[in-house]
């Protein structure tokens, strides 16, 4: 009878969260990491954020990305294609993202402020921006997964990036880097509670939108999910984050560790809120109504 | 020309024939299986009982097509739609976004052999010659497309000729599943689409399958006004994957 309940039960998608699944998770949230950091970077005209933005999304994004294939050594099929989906556009952003964003880095060391610098910056900019945002819309395009297929997810992957990317530019800015650590406190809590925000009313559309995606918001609110939803997303991605960010403002001086504890509980929110929504994307019974 | 079938849900009677019938045609790894069986019960005291035979729809607007990266997921002019193995890098994406979850990747575990570590039968071997399955690439059901090109080239009519009909098809014991052209108004499919009013699977999803359901008492709508509503909810009683 289990073999079946696919059939008969809602039932979530596996393919891209279980087993190898793993490395594509961590592939789409360390795309939205490493281009809303590059972003930030260019905010602050960070040379050490740009670096690490790059290493992000050249080793970690595209590395995990290209493990993740059954068949590595053929991907250069999909970046000859950028017409047939979102996911060949996506790999095309990386791989441009990390032209640009290298020839930018050299040209900024040994060519500040040149028009050449400025140019390969914008290029970089919007290729970082795309990397960000494509795995969002990978999702929001599949119809048979109702939780996903919303215009709001893109916007989510985006401001969970850039939060993470201000979350590390305080990371720098401590260690000495070219960021100015109070304008980087304030933009990640802006961002923390424009996530809030998001996150609940991506999850209360999904609940009131139809069935499948009520049960998948049921399912990270109540289900196997619940434990990451809750302690990943929402006290370690929101509540800890948002005291210390609390805290901060009153005593006007925290201490550093303080701050990179907020940091990584930041980056371990996104983690988690990447996770859950993969896992719980469910598709409808296939034949029977759900019980 | 647009291939496509029915199945009559009133006559299947869960033998998996049509299932055994496709892993010698394609010499599927033990791991996977391209159609799949689905019996369910509703009712109380008189239960009835439906026996879904799925497979790849084959839909006109397939989203495997649409989401495949490399090309790799085509749909041919006669709506069979296709993996090219050689193509296809693994990303899964069309089989996560298959509304009906009918795709499969092939990983290692899934072909382990029939008896793993002991011995490689001479089904298996020959299957290694005749049809290559291809690790970290995805699969499906193609309608036996090599067996519908072959039959035309020799003027065969498939789902007429044996020859040139899916090998489900003419293995069906209850004559269950009925193979034709979707087009052809003349058509045993069309003439029981027609007549007895065939259904698709999840019609919401506008990708207009090609694999027709008759006779079903249940799972034939989301909406409750023209659904025959069952008098329970229904109850998963098939296995088999």
């Amino acid at each position: 009878m289990e073999a079946h309940q696919w059939m008969v039960n809602y039932t979530r998608q596996t393919e891209w969260i279980d087993r190898r699944g793993i490395f594509l998770w961590i592939a789409f949230y360390a795309g939205g990491l490493g281009g809303g950091l590059y972003l930030v970077s260019l905010y602050f005209n960070s040379l050490w954020g740009m670096l690490v933005s790059w290493l992000i999304i050249a080793v970690i994004k595209g590395g995990t990305h290209l493990v993740y294939l059954g068949k590595p050594l053929r991907f250069w099929r999909i970046i000859t294609r950028p017409q047939t989906s979102w996911l060949a556009r996506g790999f095309i952003f990386v791989m441009l993202f990390v032209i640009f964003g290298a020839i930018q880095m050299m040209l900024t060391h040994w060519l500040p402020d040149s028009a050449l610098e400025i140019a390969f910056k914008t290029l970089a900019g919007i290729m970082a921006f795309a990397v960000a945002l494509y795995t969002g819309i990978i999702l929001k395009n599949i119809k048979g997964v109702p939780f996903w297929n919303s215009t709001l997810l893109p916007i989510l992957f985006i401001l969970c990036g850039l939060l993470g990317g201000f979350g590390l530019s305080v990371v720098i800015a401590l260690n000495g880097g070219d960021i100015n650590l109070a304008a980087a406190e304030t933009g990640s809590r802006w961002l923390l509670l424009a996530n809030v925000l998001l996150i609940g009313i991506y999850l209360w559309r999904a609940s009131v939108k139809e069935g499948t995606s009520k049960q998948s918001v049921l399912e990270q609110l109540r289900g196997n999910s619940a434990p990451i939803f809750w302690i990943g997303i929402v006290l370690l991605g929101i509540v800890i984050p948002l005291g210390i960010a609390l805290a901060g403002m009153i005593a006007n001086d925290m201490s550093t560790i303080v701050l990179v504890i907020g940091v990584v509980c930041e980056i371990i929110g996104g983690l988690a809120l990447r996770y859950v929504v993969l896992k719980a994307g469910a598709y409808k019974p296939l034949v029977a109504k759900p019980q | 020309m647009r291939w496509g079938m029915v199945v009559d849900l009133s006559k299947c009677v869960r033998c998996y024939a049509c299932v055994a019938a496709c892993r010698i045609e394609h010499f599927l790894p033990m791991g996977i299986n391209w159609p799949r069986l689905v019996a369910m019960e509703t009712g109380g005291d008189s239960p009835t009982v439906s026996t879904y035979s799925v497979r790849c729809n084959q839909c006109k607007d397939a989203p495997c097509v649409e989401v495949c990266p490399t090309g790799a997921t085509t749909r041919r002019e006669d709506g069979i739609v296709t993996v090219d193995q050689d193509k296809c890098v693994g990303c899964r994406y069309c089989i996560v976004a298959c509304p009906y979850q009918n795709r499969t990747f092939l990983s290692k575990d899934k072909d382990q052999g029939f008896f793993p570590g002991r011995v490689v039968t001479d089904f298996e071997k020959a299957g290694k010659k005749l049809y290559k399955h291809q690790i970290g690439t995805t699969e499906k059901c193609n309608f036996c497309v090599e067996r519908i090109d072959a039959g035309l080239a020799k003027g065969l009519k498939p789902g007429v000729d044996r020859e040139a009909t899916p090998a489900c098809v003419n293995t069906c014991p209850a004559r269950a599943l009925t193979f034709g052209d979707l087009d052809d108004p003349d058509s045993e499919v069309s003439r029981l689409i027609r007549e007895k009013k065939g259904f698709q699977l999840h019609p919401e999803y506008n990708t207009d399958p090609s694999v027709f359901f008759i006779d079903g008492k249940i799972g034939q709508s989301d909406d409750p006004k023209v659904d025959d509503k069952p008098e329970k909810e229904p109850e998963a009683i098939g296995v088999g994957e």
